[in-house]
């Protein structure tokens, strides 16, 4: 079908008024958008920040199984529902690809880490700890009085070969662990990494 | 919605860039490679993956170091520039005082960057959208602080209806001038008063920013005057035609019939 002069005319016509009255409304009325929350449906766990000894409270966001957010607890007195940038990047740790989820062993010498089980990693320690308390164990250490010059000897029943490093994301509960714990192996050096 | 208020006390600021990483983890956006800029800073400008950051500034004045920290992040102007610009309808503007941008809508035509006094909008190269701060719209209509209020530990930021935190500004502000004589408001008339509200230390020229940042006068000539002409030329010229085309037919094919006529003629 050929299109003739008129025909032609008439179509350009109508598409130019249609294009016109397009221009003429504005398309730009407010749509009402309902602004759904990504928490819907997910359950809430208070929690604490592990990262320092400052203990802030946390509230962890959990849906499907899978932390979907992580937020400072409002109801918390130590922070109010606030966080640092340390703890409010603690769900990235959580699921971070370099996050070490299970014990690993790197043998004297190798150069790599293998997995191992807990059973065999508890095991291990277990056996060392024991090894090396036996070795280094201190019946008795001698001492020079400093008024008579005489050298007198105290029993300590200390080992010396185990020491234990504290850390400073290690809160409040764990430090009182960990002391009680050097005092049950018998070994007087408990440190932490602030004072190296 | 009453219209809302983030406002940004910086003389409270310690930079601890705890609003950039909470930011991030509620927009679930990745981390990406920074590196030292000046002083502290470690992001140069927005990103589409990044948006806010931390801006460090040493001045030194009589042998003395001022640290300027600012969180910067989209201002949600009253008059946004983009919302003009915006070639797709792709902005809107809340009632609570947001300029948030639909990526179904957005086309990636970057009018909205371009015009932008601060130039907060930033494409993203993948997908071609145009990405920025949206104030956590999402949580501020279901009664929640914007994630980088909530997890502000110094109470630099603070969130509220507009009205009250203005006053409070203003208290803060005189307070604030004592020590930091040349300390000022920034946001309150600027872009029609601006969603997120400064107390600077310093001139806003100081932290990079434009003393009165404006709509940019293409933008306006363009929308408000050959825009609209335009339309009504082209609108005017299309009804013409409308009207031609109708009357032609409303009078009959006078000139077909004629022309018919001929060519029987001369057949």
């Amino acid at each position: 079908m050929d299109v003739s002069r008129r025909g032609f005319l008439k179509l350009s016509g109508l598409s130019i008024a249609a294009f016109a009255t397009g221009l003429g409304f504005d398309p730009a009325v407010a749509e009402a958008k309902g602004y759904a929350l990504k928490l819907e449906g997910s359950k809430k766990f208070p929690s604490i920040c592990h990262f320092c000894a400052g203990g802030c409270g946390m509230l962890l966001y959990v849906k499907e199984g899978k932390l979907i957010h992580l937020e400072g607890d409002s109801d918390h007195p130590t922070n109010e529902g606030t966080l640092c940038p340390k703890g409010s990047s603690l769900l990235s740790v959580a699921y971070s690809p370099d996050r070490v989820t299970k014990p690993r062993r790197r043998a004297p010498g190798a150069d790599h880490w293998e997995d191992i089980s807990w059973e065999e990693a508890l095991d291990r320690v277990a056996k060392k700890t024991k090894e090396v308390r036996d070795a280094s164990w201190k019946v008795a250490d001698e001492v020079v009085n400093a008024k008579t010059g005489v050298t007198e000897t105290f029993p300590v029943n200390r080992t010396e070969g185990i020491a234990f490093l504290g850390s400073a994301e290690v809160d409040n509960e764990e430090s009182y662990l960990i002391s009680k714990f050097c005092r049950v192996i018998g070994t007087p050096y408990n440190e932490h990494q602030a004072r190296i | 919605m009453t219209r809302k208020m983030v406002f940004v006390d910086t003389s409270k600021c310690t930079g601890c860039k705890a609003c950039d990483v909470a930011c991030k983890e509620w927009n679930e956006l990745p981390a990406e490679k920074t590196h030292l800029i000046t002083s502290y800073q470690t992001q140069k400008d927005f990103t589409p993956k990044t948006w806010t950051y931390m801006t460090f500034i040493e001045k030194y004045e009589n042998q003395k170091m001022n640290f300027l920290m600012r969180k910067a992040q989209c201002f949600h102007c009253a008059e946004a520039a983009c919302l003009k610009a915006c070639s797709s309808n792709a902005i809107s503007k809340t009632d609570s005082g947001y300029v948030v941008i639909d990526h179904d809508k957005c086309i990636g035509c970057g009018y909205c960057e371009e015009n932008c006094p601060f130039g907060v909008p930033k494409a993203d190269q993948a997908n071609k959208k145009y990405y920025k701060c949206t104030g956590c719209i999402e949580r501020v209509e279901n009664n929640l602080k914007p994630a980088c209020v909530h997890t502000c530990q110094p109470g630099a930021l603070e969130f509220g209806e507009r009205v009250v935190l203005l006053g409070q500004a203003k208290k803060r502000l005189t307070e604030v001038q004592k020590t930091n004589p040349k300390a000022q408001i920034y946001g309150e008339k600027e872009m029609g008063g601006t969603t997120f509200l400064y107390l600077l230390l310093d001139r806003p020229e100081v932290y990079g920013l434009p003393a009165n940042p404006t709509i940019p006068l293409s933008l306006t000539l363009w929308k408000d005057v050959i825009q609209p002409v335009g339309g009504i030329a082209v609108g005017g010229a299309g009804a013409a035609v409308a009207v031609g085309v109708l009357a032609n037919l409303l009078r009959g094919n006078y000139r077909s019939s004629e022309d018919d006529s001929n060519n029987h003629a001369n057949s």
